[in-house]
């Protein structure tokens, strides 16, 4: 039958019925901020990816390449954050093929925003988008169901509330670029401390209408260091009830053995042309 | 007979070599065989009038009307093949309804235009369809008025909205004449049709513009003008018998009301008659001045 | 909320955007520009109002170019009208309308959740629209010069920061007039008497 199977649906509402809860939606807990500085922007991430209560990884990437000028940082769905940037991504770097001009962030914005708008939430992406173009320095926050704010400084993610707090305390007008980079990574790592869906180091970039700097472990304040006891079982821990030794010639006793006859690589039958 | 010729009048989209659409212009011959309309647009209005050449005895009098109404405000009068000229109209209607769609207000006279000015001008780009044979008029009557929105609820303070730039007109009688070739133009007076050459001379003598120290015609005398012109018009087609057709256009404070209307019966025969004592002192001038001429050979 | 009349039309907002309990953006912008001399106030969705926003903006856009005039303040409402209603199963948007144009002057309209339209007087939407009714009612007059609809607006929206909750921040407004918009910021560090920018 052609078109749509929809037993899956139908499926799906029947377990739904009967109390069966939906799958959980692999979330990232996250804290990522931004922040503007005379002459350039700065955005940072903390670097824990997290599934449910486990750390999933210790040290993911959380700030996005979109284009050189161009950097998104990204909370909420990982798979999300990581494709819409990808493909946004990809839109505008066809987009300033085509025109010949450099990509501007409200483009890449409003590219965000309408494709997030159109999946009405379902994709979970809440980013941070920052750049330099020829119009000027801008920040960005993008939520998920497609509404967008422009402001000097700027946090999401769990940890966003931790992270704000020290913009609201610390953030002046004309910061240097060395001021924000400092108040941005600050910013992460209150979210690192007071948040447990945030955690590990601080990436950081930082744009300027020059050049873009990605500072990957800008700070690591939480490195594996040496134990200071060691955990090995000693030897004989557990007891051994009994010993037995089989050679490689017995092995077809146990498992069932087929000899492979040897390739012989034969020149002539590689040849194509004659 | 001529044989097939250079072949560049075969197809629409190709361009003779001197830069010339035969098709378009054979379009434009069609309409010169038709019946003559008429449009006067003067101060107060909007007049459209149509010569109808009796075909056949057995057609119902008043009957087969020629001239269309395309919205309140809108009237479409038109010259040359009459199939062609309801597709037109259908078009025009489709129009003026999907801008109230969109826009929720009216369409004006010169939107109008414009759109069926580019719907014309579509049907010479392509091997597949042939031009309109016909021209056609476009008359109507912008509100002065301020519009609301269609559907909205409320009108806003007592005392109207502030802030208006004074003095500044809105609105207004507005006539258009469309071609075949998709060309359109906005006139005080327009016509098309077999008779156009003796209608237009006589629309030039009309004082339409209302410019300078001239008050301009009023909505009644232009209705027995259009009479008028429509029989001087048929002049050279006198064996043939014909019916007036008019319509017209007022402002809301007029006759219509803003809405294209029929001339009421018992004004279209006034003018009817007005019509006949003008063409008949045209006449008696004519032959008085052919018999001094002779005279004055003698 | 908005206001329109006597060759002034005037629009303010708060500025707060809330999720949940948290303020997302405490100087947020909700007035905004759908042509230039026709602005929109937005309440609900965030994300719904900024797409409908967005979409009317091109609208008129493209009817400038195309109709070579600029559109009416009815234009505009129609546009938002239409979109609000054919998609009100989806959206959750309270929109208000104002413009200028030079033939009917200041207007306001009002588009509150089914997509219905009101021409009005004035217009006040959103959470705290209901704590200033009273004052709204009792203090708007008929033509008021633009000194005093700015006054009107400002103490309006003073009372709905006061007793609303989810709204706060700064006071944004626009005055729209034959000479085109002008913007108005008004600062709680000052008790919102100072104007800024």
């Amino acid at each position: 039958m052609p078109g749509f199977d929809f037993s899956n649906y139908n499926r799906n509402a029947a377990l739904h019925a009967r109390g069966v809860p939906l799958p959980k939606a692999t979330s990232t807990g996250t804290t990522i901020v931004g922040c503007i500085f005379d002459g350039g922007v700065v955005i940072a991430a903390d670097t824990r990816a997290t599934s449910g209560p486990i750390v999933a990884d210790k040290n993911c990437e959380k700030l996005h390449f979109i284009s050189p000028n161009i950097w998104c940082a990204g909370a909420g769905t990982a798979a999300d954050t990581e494709f819409t940037t990808a493909l946004i991504s990809s839109q505008l770097e066809l987009h300033s093929l085509s025109t010949g001009r450099k990509p501007r962030v409200v483009t890449c914005m409003t590219l965000l925003k309408q494709h997030l708008f159109r999946y009405q939430g379902h994709i979970g992406a809440y980013l941070v988008v920052a750049g330099v173009d020829p119009t000027g320095t801008h920040l960005f926050t993008v939520h998920a169901h497609g509404s967008t704010d422009k402001l000097p400084y700027v946090t999401m993610g769990s940890g966003s509330l931790a992270a704000m707090s020290v913009f609201e305390t610390q953030w002046k007008p004309q910061l240097t670029k060395e001021e924000a980079m400092k108040l941005c990574s600050q910013a992460i790592e209150a979210g690192i401390w007071n948040d447990l869906g945030s955690g590990s180091n601080v990436d950081l970039a930082v744009i300027t209408a020059e050049k873009t700097t990605l500072h990957r472990g800008f700070v690591k304040p939480n490195e594996r260091t040496q134990k200071l006891k060691s955990y090995v079982f000693r030897r004989g821990t557990t007891a051994v009830l009994n010993e037995k030794v089989i050679k490689k010639e017995e092995i077809g006793n146990y498992v069932s053995v087929e000899e492979l006859a040897e390739e012989v690589p034969s020149g002539d039958k590689m040849e194509v042309d004659t | 007979m001529t044989s097939i010729g250079t072949g560049y009048d075969l197809a629409n989209s190709i361009f003779s070599p001197d830069g010339r659409n035969f098709q378009v212009e054979y379009a434009v011959k069609a309409v010169e065989n038709g019946s003559t309309s008429i449009g006067i647009r003067c101060k107060d209005g909007i007049v459209l009038a149509a010569e109808k050449v009796i075909t056949s005895k057995l057609l119902k009098q008043g009957a087969n009307k020629r001239i269309a109404t395309v919205d309140r405000h809108l009237g479409i009068v038109y010259s040359g093949m009459i199939p062609d000229g309801r597709h037109f109209v259908d078009r025009a209607r489709d129009e003026a309804r999907g801008w109230r769609d969109n826009y929720k207000t009216p369409i004006s006279t010169k939107d109008l235009a414009g759109r069926m000015g580019g719907y014309m001008q579509a049907y010479t780009l392509y091997q597949s369809v042939r031009p309109f044979g016909i021209t056609a008029i476009i008359g109507g009557y912008d509100s002065e008025l301020e519009t609301p929105v269609d559907g909205e609820v409320g009108s806003g303070p007592s005392v109207g909205a502030g802030g208006k730039v004074e003095g500044k007109k809105h609105g207004g009688p507005f006539l258009y004449m469309v071609e075949p070739s998709g060309l359109y133009w906005g006139y005080y007076g327009a016509a098309t049709g077999k008779g156009r050459q003796a209608a237009k001379a006589e629309l030039e003598k009309l004082d339409l513009s209302g410019d300078g120290e001239s008050t301009g015609l009023t909505l009644e005398e232009a209705v027995k003008e259009a009479a008028r012109i429509i029989y001087v018009a048929h002049d050279d087609n006198k064996d043939k018998e014909f019916e007036l057709e008019m319509t017209w256009i007022s402002g809301a404070d007029g006759p219509t009301k803003g809405r294209h209307q029929e001339v009421p019966e018992a004004l279209r025969k006034e003018a009817e008659k007005y019509a006949e004592r003008m063409t008949a002192k045209d006449v008696e001038e004519e032959e008085e001045t052919k018999e001094g001429g002779d005279k004055m050979e003698e | 909320m908005e206001f329109g009349n006597s060759g002034v039309l005037s629009e303010g907002a708060d500025s707060r955007t809330t999720t949940g309990a948290y303020i997302a953006n405490r100087v947020t912008d909700k007035l905004t520009k759908v042509s230039e001399t026709i602005w929109c106030c937005r309440s609900g969705s965030a994300a719904d109002t900024q797409a409908v926003a967005d979409i009317v903006q091109y609208q008129l856009g493209l009817y400038e170019m195309v109709n070579a005039r600029p559109p009416t303040t009815q234009t505009a409402a129609a546009i938002f009208q239409e979109i609000a209603y054919s998609n009100k199963d989806r959206l959750t948007a309270g929109l208000i309308i104002a413009g200028w144009d030079a033939r009917h002057g200041g207007q306001v309209y009002n588009i509150p959740l089914g997509g219905s339209l009101h021409k009005q007087s004035y217009a006040i939407g959103g959470s705290g629209s209901t704590y200033i009714y009273g004052f709204c009612d009792a203090n708007w007059k008929e033509g008021m010069e633009e000194a005093e609809a700015v006054a009107f607006v400002k103490e309006a929206l003073k009372e709905a920061i006061k007793w609303d909750g989810s709204s706060g921040g700064v006071i944004r407004m626009v005055v729209l007039t034959e000479k085109g918009a002008d913007r108005h910021l008004y600062l709680p560090d000052t008790d919102y008497k100072v104007r800024h920018q």
